[in-house]
């Protein structure tokens, strides 16, 4: 029998599963607790074997998807019947798709008719798809805020991806689509898979 | 040429043709179990699917070559994979079989005929077609 995880258990197992494998620094900043209490939790869900440690990093366990959805299942019951919630996650379909041929659109530029690696020689190029970037971001912040409202750590969601593309103005291009850093697409990929997963529903293929 | 056992979806043009023996993996555990073997680099990777998230930690800590069985270069694995510059073969098929990926319609057979057939095999993948991804026997 699965049981419910409480919220502290809940948000850290949830950084950790969105991460794959996460220091107990980054859990403390993504679920947005203290450094101890972060450290405290991954202890106790590894004592459960719900996590692994190992090396100093955090991994999800066979059995952390399931307890994170049966606890979602009711902590999240309330949202999933919201009217409003509905209609902007409706809008997030579509919105979602177009980031991710954005990212391709990053990663690969079209060169006689074959796809090649795009090695940011082009500026110009460079900043339409980060224009993109920044507007899809944009797209997501209403259901970023109606999300918050049911649960307030959904607003940290909007603080890294306003980090993320301050990097990028800053010149720091890596911040678009690098997977070793809290990039955008980073940020996005985990606000998906928590979406999902909040929601009860399987990522599409 | 050596026999080509599958082939897919190539996610990007690469050179690089890594050679290993195939792992497939089912779960996060099976990832942190090869993770602490220190054989990862011995293997090409086996996944389900394009959507097969568990896989990101074997990508950042040196993965040589990734085959999956459904899924889409646009894909996050695929943005991964080229993140990573590591080899990745979508949505492969046996080509010794007519049995094919469709979305939202393959029954689990598919998947255990292809797993059945690569596991443990001794392969190189060949990701030098702009198109098409290649899984060649290499034993």
């Amino acid at each position: 029998m699965v049981h419910p995880l409480d919220d502290t258990d809940y948000d850290v197992l949830n950084v950790v599963a969105l991460k794959k494998m996460a220091s107990a620094e980054v859990v403390a900043h993504d679920a947005r607790i203290d450094i101890g209490t972060a450290e405290r939790a991954l202890a106790a869900l590894a004592d459960q074997g719900l996590l692994v440690l190992a090396g100093g990093m955090a991994l999800p366990s066979d059995a952390a998807e399931p307890a994170l959805r049966s606890t979602a299942d009711t902590r999240y019951a309330r949202l999933r019947t919201d009217d409003e919630i509905a209609r902007l996650v409706d809008r997030f379909e579509p919105i979602n798709t177009q980031f991710l041929t954005t990212m391709s659109a990053w990663q690969q530029v079209e060169v006689g008719g074959r796809k090649v690696t795009n090695d940011h020689s082009d500026p110009e190029y460079d900043g339409k798809i980060i224009d993109r970037v920044d507007r899809l971001v944009t797209r997501l912040q209403p259901l970023l805020d109606a999300l918050a409202g049911f649960d307030p750590r959904f607003a940290g969601y909007p603080e890294r991806f306003a980090a993320a593309l301050a990097q990028i103005d800053a010149g720091r291009v890596e911040f678009v689509s690098s997977p070793t850093l809290d990039s955008a697409h980073t940020v996005w990929f985990e606000f998906h898979e928590d979406l999902l997963r909040t929601l009860g529903r399987e990522r599409a293929e | 040429m050596a026999e080509v056992l599958a082939e897919g979806f190539n996610v990007f043009d690469t050179t690089k043709s890594p050679a290993g023996t195939v792992k497939y993996l089912e779960s996060p555990s099976d990832v942190i179990s090869l993770i602490r073997s220190g054989k990862l680099g011995e293997h090409i990777l086996l996944v389900r699917g394009g959507t097969t998230t568990f896989l990101a930690p074997a990508l950042s800590m040196g993965a040589i070559g990734v085959i999956t069985m459904s899924g889409a270069p646009e894909s996050h694995l695929g943005i991964l994979s080229r993140e990573f510059q590591t080899p990745c073969v979508m949505t492969a098929h046996l080509s010794s079989s007519e049995s094919r990926y469709v979305v939202g319609d393959t029954d689990d057979a598919h998947f255990v005929e292809i797993a059945k057939a690569l596991d443990g095999r001794r392969v190189r993948l060949d990701c030098t077609d702009h198109e098409t991804g290649r899984v060649l026997a290499d034993d």
